[in-house]
């Protein structure tokens, strides 16, 4: 069990005592429960700024660009400062998935599944502009190299915005059939819980056919490899990719070659922030705290450091070198002077202090590992990033090199109501995804539980190192879920008839109803264990009761000792029948006699 | 011979009487056939496999022919010639020579015609000296205006001519009083020789020539000195120094057309250009070119020239001017004794005395330029007879008056006085195109039609004639003006053959038809023009010093500003305020569009509390003032605070805020005729803020260039003595650590495309020889379909011109001094001292800048669909089908010059400008695209052009002439200052332009190898 073992300063991953299955009872009660109205409520609100933002956008289609605030100076705005924001933020969901796991880093289990959903829905947001912010959208695809009736005509593969479209289309593909493979052991969990047979179908369906067998899993493993190594370049590329629409062009300020490690920097550093501040939200709503642990939160934190630490950097670069060149074309480049003191004061200096003054807070470790705080330095990051994007694309453009084409730009409600829709866009799918999808990839935690487990950890830290002990500590035998009910969300499916314990474990010797109800008319005829009220007896002090034999009891309900003694020849063949290797050793035994005796001691 | 032989097919035919034959003469079947079977009884129908399927098949089929029958296709109107018409071929443009006459602008053109509609307006280069400016390029759309009449109209009512001949003819002879027929100045031989006619006919006629914008003073002094009430003609182009006290000669002055010359003499040649020193108030287009523009209010400008009337004819040795301004004039008029007979004084102060002070000038300098032996007819106007037709309507002494082309009820500064009057009058006529203020009163409107539906001649001046003949058949039931007076008359036959017999005496043995194909004819020893209209009264002394203690009476109080009237190079006296393409064209000066403001100095708006600042979209909004003239208030007034104007000036341009007969979008600005009193164009003025914030609409608010490399410029003693890298330095950049020239061709990432197969294109723009004039800028619009966006649109910085002037003020005292204080600007200074123009009197310089056909274009690469490519010859080819709208290439481009259509702009009810009527479409030019929504637009270098001269010598049979290629602009320039040519051709003229130490390139730097060159400044700024 070495490969279990951490050390015992690491802080744990997994706080509370938790075991295998409350980790599922966890992470598919939001599934299997009912929402409540909390959430109808926030729903309602995304979706109803979703709608407006779908009128906004057919407003654009039919009326024409001229309904947004743009000019001939100045013919991206807030349409690509979106664009470039949301493919930002779903940066961190495929830094967390890929680069994480190839480098190991357990904390990312718990938030991986999250940050890979806000990844698919922030590309599905970004894909969105490019596509409506062309002056004729319905021709939308001849950017993609497709044949077509119009004889030799083709893409241009000089232009980074094609580049652009290969790049995002292929992080937005990777990016799921990733996401979809780690769901998937998790969805046959679902499947395995879920009661209602229309819930059953689907997630049956989502899995497909997942049946846990070792093959299953050792599959599993080298494809989540095989897509970390694929999707780590990607996690390069997308930004970089981005960054030449700016990179290539001769705007100044935006011809500048450090802007694709800078934009990765960057987008990292705004995807991180938009984590932070979903999950924040998430693990308070679902009751995840034990698994989102203040630990997760400020790893989270010191990434931002480091990548908000590289943005800086760049900023003071780009000022600096602006300056430096001393041509003044470069006078009112978003880093500078000009900017700084010109018309865009404001955007400039929103974008110096939510991007650099207030993230320095986090160098003090008592406001890293502070919530409130956290969330509110991830807020105002994410607003920082939107700033910097509005900055590169609108101050640049702005003052560009012919003086008399110097203009400014102000958004009308037509681009105001886009941004707020994709935002609205954004909640809807994220918020039916914490109702529909497990958010903790659980089949990951669990590989970690005993290794990261707060409970195991303190376990380990009484016991040493014992392997008996952790067997005889098996979670799966273990006492019942604790954190069935969230304060969110109501269990409905849980409060079914259910005839059988729950300390019985399913899955693993009673696969059968028949076997199922044979086992609880013995429990009848012996007795049940209340583990509430009752503590259990050694049962390995009867003769040839080795580990595993104890462990099988164990399965079966079977604890104390007045149970064994009160068991007759009919029960002890269907003990034979059940268990391998039990052969008829409790006739033998007089395992009767022997707990008598030992029930009486 | 073969006849006889008889073909068988079987042995009963040779039988005679063969019952089988018979049988078969008969029944063409031997057997019966079996319809039965083929049609079916019930049984065989029921039994027959075809029922179903195919049932489903005829069903299919008879279905879908009868949808397909009920889809229309969509009715086109083209229909086709049914006699081809004599030299109408379809798709090919015929031009005709012919000549505007408005009252205002004078000009001979070429105008260019498709399928029997004109689309364009040229200049007619066989004459020289009467160019086409910005109104008379736009002047063809104001042939497709929907608002003109469209038939005559009786008391408000459309009528029928016969009816309104009967009750004109009736009235004519009816009327007791006198009958005035009020026109323009008409410069028309023919035209004044039917007035003639008609009042010998009528009698008791009297013909009043009445001119909005009057040049009455320069008229009278004219008469008094030379005897004819003319101007004078000005030979700027061989000019050496010329000093203006007040003249905007660029303009408006004096009827125009000077900018011709005065371009020629400020190119530099063999080290030799004119010396320009101009004293003004407003900042007009001729200030912004003087090599020395000295601020001198209205008052001041008297005193000026009086000064240098004395010191140029050696008078007094002083004046009462400040030590600084004496010392300017001295220098001026020691640079003008110097120059002799090259020198020139003009003065646009509206009075007789300063204008014959001035004239007394030229004259004692002996002064070549200035000539009076062919003087020019096309200002006329005579402000008295004006003021005597009022009070005679007044009185009843005129009982019937006919109007002509003018607008009084607008334009008179007594406007309210005049429409009073009219109730007197008994019969009242306009010949009009508009219902506007005037017409709407007059009981008759005989409508008539454009110029280019038109007969008619003008005689320039007294060598210079020109001829006017219709381009169109009339659309609206229109007559002309002459016709009309044909018929009240009884007179018989045309008034093409009237023309063609007045002309008689003057063709001097030349043909009609060459002279009517030329356009222009000079005359050799034409009789001497007789004065139009009632000249009576408006004798005056040719003293000079009378002329100067005249001059200085009536100098207004201190408090007062001194308001100086003006009218724009886009509007001028207002004729055409409802053309969109004027409307929206960028004053020269202020950049800004559909509107009028008083101007005023930066020292007196600080002191007025008056603001010019920019909304949060960068938009310009200004306070409004009430203007005060005596007792005329105009409530409401925007004001901009405008660089360079006099402190104690205002200035407010005329010709705006017309209401009548024309379209609501067009009734912009304030009309300032009701304080052109006395019609004079200075006037003393109070000016009180009042609430409220005006928006303005500007193309350009960056007002300097931040001490960058736009437009260069040097010194003519530079320029002369120094070497090109010192003055017109080619930008180097890094190359393996050298400093490499950009030009070098190893700075470049980029293969070189081959042009050597065919024309390789390049246009040259001589900044020195540009005016800002803008007529570059409509040529474009005519010959482009480039859309009118509208006023909130421009405001909006979303102008569609293809072709912009941009105007620089400097930030320092002049250009040098602003790039050398961005160059020592501290590290954290702000920028707002190169950002700021020079509010006291800033130098300016203006640029042109379209798509500069960048060899290594930067819009090229960053379509994501390859819908810009580059041609063979050198343009960078925007594709607007393939272009999806990205906006990226806009974004790239370093020049600015991508339009992008944000909205649909031709039929949209929401930009109801002439492309939103069919009238209106029909200037549209069918060889160039009109653009949909959503797809980028740019100067093309007008291929269709290029191509067309390219494919007529193909035609021919020819190789293209040297020089035969243009393109709209280039063609338009008649200052010279646009140079299009080929530069595989060494013969071309454009190549001396590429090899010329001048030239440079914008933002050359860049690498983006554009093939628009421009030529740099030279000032002549050598004192004596």
């Amino acid at each position: 069990m070495s490969s279990h073992y951490e050390a015992p300063i690491r802080e744990p991953l997994v706080t509370g005592d938790k075991s295998y299955h409350d980790i599922s009872v966890d992470v598919g009660a939001p599934i299997l429960g009912r929402a409540n109205k909390s959430w109808y409520i926030v729903f309602t609100i995304a979706l109803l700024a979703f709608l407006w933002g779908v009128g906004c956008i057919i407003y654009t289609i039919s009326t024409g660009i001229g309904v947004w605030g743009l000019n001939k100076t100045i013919g991206w705005a807030w349409d690509i400062t979106n664009f470039v924001w949301w493919v930002g933020i779903g940066h961190a969901g495929t830094l967390i998935s890929a680069v994480l796991l190839l480098f190991r880093q357990k904390w990312r289990m718990a938030v991986n599944r999250s940050a890979e959903a806000m990844t698919i829905f922030a590309v599905m947001q970004a894909g969105l502009f490019p596509i409506i912010h062309m002056g004729r959208p319905w021709l939308a695809y001849w950017v993609l190299p497709i044949p077509n009736q119009f004889g030799s005509l083709w893409v241009n593969f000089n232009s980074p915005l094609l580049w652009d479209v290969f790049a995002i289309s292929t992080y937005l593909s990777v990016s799921l059939v990733f996401w979809w493979t780690g769901l998937l052991p998790d969805f046959a969990m679902i499947r395995d819980r879920a009661k209602r047979p229309f819930d059953k179908k689907i997630y049956k369906l989502l899995s497909f056919g997942w049946s846990g067998t070792p093959k299953d899993w050792q599959r599993f493993e080298e494809v989540s490899l095989v897509l970390a190594g694929l999707a780590t370049p990607l996690v390069l590329s997308v930004h970089t990719t981005v960054s030449f629409d700016f990179a290539t062009s001769i705007v100044p300020g935006w011809h500048s070659t450090i802007f694709p490690p800078y934009f990765v920097a960057g987008a990292i550093f705004s995807g991180f922030a938009m984590v932070q501040t979903l999950l924040i939200v998430m693990r308070k709503v679902s009751n995840l705290e034990d698994y989102i642990t203040i630990l997760h939160i400020e790893y989270m934190n010191k990434v931002i450091l480091l990548t908000g630490g590289i943005v800086t950097v760049a900023y003071a670069i780009e000022f600096f070198i602006g300056w430096y060149s001393g041509t003044p074309y470069e006078n009112y480049t978003y880093l500078s002077w000009g900017a700084a003191t010109g018309d865009y004061w404001w955007a400039f200096w929103a974008l110096i202090t939510c991007n650099l003054i207030v993230p320095l807070t986090l160098w003090v470790k008592k406001l890293r590992r502070n919530i409130v705080w956290t969330f509110i330095v991830a807020l105002i990051i994410n607003i920082g990033m939107w700033f910097e994007r509005f900055d590169i694309i609108v101050l640049d453009l702005h003052r560009g090199r012919t003086p008399s084409s110097w203009a400014m730009f102000s958004p009308t409600f037509v681009d105001v109501g886009v941004f707020i829709g994709t935002i609205g866009f954004f909640f809807v799918l994220f918020l039916l995804y914490a109702r529909t999808f497990p958010v903790i990839a659980q089949a990951e935690l669990k590989t970690i539980l005993k290794s990261s487990g707060e409970s195991f950890k303190k376990l380990r830290a009484r016991e040493g190192d014992d392997v008996a002990h952790h067997v005889d500590n098996d979670p799966t035998a273990k006492s019942p879920s604790t954190n069935k009910e969230g304060e969110y969300f109501g269990h409905l499916q849980t409060e079914e008839k259910n005839h059988h314990d729950d300390t019985v474990h399913p899955g693993a010797i009673l696969d059968t109803e028949l076997k199922r109800d044979k086992v609880d008319s013995m429990l009848d005829r012996i007795g049940h264990f209340h583990p509430d009220k009752e503590e259990q007896d050694d049962l390995s002090k009867l003769t040839h009761a080795g580990p595993n034999i104890v462990k099988d009891l164990h399965q079966l309900g079977i604890y104390k000792f007045y149970q064994v003694a009160n068991m007759e020849a009919k029960d002890y063949q269907l003990l034979d029948s059940l268990l391998m290797n039990f052969n008829n050793r409790a006739e033998e035994h007089k395992w009767a006699e022997e707990a008598e005796e030992q029930k009486n001691k | 011979m073969s006849a006889n032989k008889k073909y068988w097919k079987s042995g009963e035919q040779l039988k005679d009487d063969s019952p089988i034959m018979n049988k078969l003469e008969q029944n063409e079947f031997t057997e019966e056939i079996p319809t039965d079977e083929f049609l079916g009884d019930k049984e065989s129908l029921e039994s027959s496999k075809t029922s179903r399927r195919d049932f489903l098949k005829y069903v299919g089929f008879s279905t879908a022919a009868a949808s397909l029958a009920s889809c229309e296709g969509p009715v086109m109107k083209s229909v086709p010639y049914v006699n081809q018409p004599e030299r109408i071929v379809p798709g090919m443009a015929n031009y005709y020579a012919t000549s505007i006459a408005d009252g205002h602008d004078f000009a001979s053109i070429l105008v260019k015609t498709r399928e029997a509609r004109p689309i364009r307006v040229d200049n007619n280069y066989e004459d020289k000296t009467t160019g086409a400016n910005a109104r008379v390029h736009a002047s063809v759309l104001s042939l497709y205006d929907k608002n003109r009449l469209q038939a005559p109209l009786i008391k408000g009512e459309e009528s029928s001519w016969e009816k309104l001949d009967k009750e004109v003819t009736q009235k004519l002879k009816n009327t007791s009083g006198e009958i005035a027929i009020l026109t323009p100045t008409l410069a028309s031989p023919a035209t004044l020789k039917m007035i003639d006619e008609f009042s010998s006919k009528m009698g008791n006629v009297r013909h009043v020539v009445y001119d909005a914008v009057s040049e009455d003073g320069a008229l009278n002094a004219f008469q008094a000195l030379f005897g004819t009430r003319a101007l004078p003609s000005y030979h700027f182009e061989d000019a050496e120094t010329i000093v203006s006290v007040g003249a905007d000669f660029l303009g408006d002055w004096q009827g125009g057309h000077h900018d011709m010359g005065y371009a020629r003499s400020r190119v530099p040649k063999n080290g030799k250009m004119s010396r320009h020193i101009q004293f003004e108030a407003n900042l007009t287009m001729s200030g912004s070119k003087a090599d020395k523009r000295v601020l001198a209010k209205p008052s001041e400008q008297k005193k000026i020239l009086s000064a240098l009337y004395n010191y140029v004819s050696g008078g007094s040795s002083s004046s009462d001017l400040d030590a600084k301004l004496d010392d300017v004039v001295v220098k001026a008029a020691r640079q003008l004794k110097k120059a002799g007979s090259k020198a020139i004084v003009t003065t646009g102060l509206p009075s007789q005395e300063a204008q014959l002070l001035a004239f007394k000038i030229n004259e004692s300098l002996g002064s070549e330029i200035f000539d009076t032996d062919n003087p020019r007819y096309i200002r006329q106007g005579n402000t008295k007879a004006v003021q005597r037709l009022v009070k005679d309507m007044k009185s009843g002494r005129v009982s019937g008056l006919m109007i002509s082309g003018v607008n009084p009820a607008y334009s008179l500064p007594n406007g309210k006085e005049f429409k009073k009057a009219f109730k007197n009058l008994d019969f009242s006529l306009a010949f009009s195109m508009k219902e506007d203020e005037t017409a709407k009163l007059c009981d008759y409107i005989a409508t008539t039609p454009h110029f280019l539906e038109s007969w008619g001649d003008v005689r320039f001046s007294k060598k210079l004639y020109s001829l006017m003949q219709p381009t169109i058949r009339p659309i609206f039931d229109t007559r002309q003006m002459q016709e009309s007076m044909m018929t009240w008359m009884g007179k018989g036959g045309s008034y093409m053959t009237f023309i063609r017999k007045a002309w008689e005496p003057v063709l001097d043995n030349q043909s009609w038809n060459e002279t009517l194909h030329d356009g222009v004819f000079t005359a050799s020893g034409a009789p001497s023009f007789k004065p139009e209209g009632d000249t009576s009264g408006t004798q005056m002394s040719s003293s000079a010093s009378s002329a100067m203690t005249n001059l200085m009476k009536g100098t207004s109080s201190k408090n007062d500003f001194e308001l100086c009237l003006y009218t724009k190079v886009s509007l001028g006296d207002g004729k055409q305020a409802n053309n969109p393409w004027l409307q929206e064209m960028p004053d020269p000066i202020t950049r800004t569009t559909w509107d009028n403001y008083i101007t005023i100095s930066k020292k007196d708006a600080d002191k007025m509390e008056l603001e010019n600042h920019h909304v949060s979209n960068g938009a310009l909004n200004g306070d409004y003032v009430s203007l005060k003239v005596g007792d005329v208030e105009l409530k409401k007034v925007p004001v901009i605070v405008q660089p360079g104007q006099a402190p104690g000036s205002i200035g407010l341009a005329l010709g705006y805020g017309q209401k009548a007969g024309i379209q609501e979008e067009m009734q912009t600005g304030v009309n300032a005729f009701p304080v052109y009193k006395d019609f004079s164009s200075v006037q003393p003025a109070t000016i009180k803020k009042v609430d409220g914030e005006h928006e303005f609409a500007c193309t350009q608010l960056q007002n300097t260039m931040a001490g960058r490399d736009i437009i260069k410029e040097t010194d003519l003693e530079t320029f002369i003595t120094e070497e090109k890298e010192e003055w017109n330095a080619v930008p180097k950049v890094s190359y393996d650590h050298n400093e490499t020239s950009v030009r070098s061709g190893k700075v470049d990432l980029w293969q070189s495309f081959d042009h050597s197969v065919g024309p390789h294109f390049n246009l040259s723009i001589d900044l020195n020889a540009c005016t800002g004039c803008g007529a570059c800028v409509i040529a474009c619009h005519a010959e482009n379909n480039v859309p009118v966006v509208g006023k909130e649109e421009v405001r909006k910085f979303r102008d569609m011109h293809w072709l912009r002037i941009d105007r620089y003020y400097s930030s320092e005292e002049d250009f040098d001094k602003e790039k050398e204080s961005q160059e020592n600007r501290g590290a954290f200074d702000t920028y707002e001292d190169v950002e700021t123009a020079e509010y006291t009197n800033p130098q300016v310089a203006f640029q042109p800048v379209m798509c500069q056909h960048c060899d290594h274009a930067p819009c090229e690469t960053v379509c994501p669909v390859a819908a810009i490519t580059h041609g063979r010859q050198g343009q960078n080819q925007m594709i607007y089908n393939r272009c999806v709208g990205t906006r990226y290439c806009a974004n790239n481009c370093p020049y600015k010059v991508r339009r992008f259509n944000w909205f649909l702009y031709n039929e949209n009810e929401e930009f109801d400008y002439h492309m939103n009527n069919d009238l209106g479409r029909m200037v549209l030019n069918p060889d160039v695209t009109v653009r949909s929504r959503g797809v980028m637009e740019k100067c093309s270098m007008c291929i269709q052009l290029t191509q067309e001269v390219i494919l007529d010598a193909k035609k021919e049979g020819r190789p293209v002439e040297d020089d035969e290629f243009y393109t709209a602009c280039s063609l338009a320039c008649d200052k010279g200052a646009m140079e299009f040519g080929d530069v595989n051709n060494k013969n071309d003229a454009i190549n001396d332009y590429v090899e010329d130490d001048r030239k440079y390139r914008l933002l050359e730097s860049l690498g983006t190898e554009p093939n628009v060159l421009y030529q740099t400044i030279v000032r002549n700024t050598e004192e004596v």
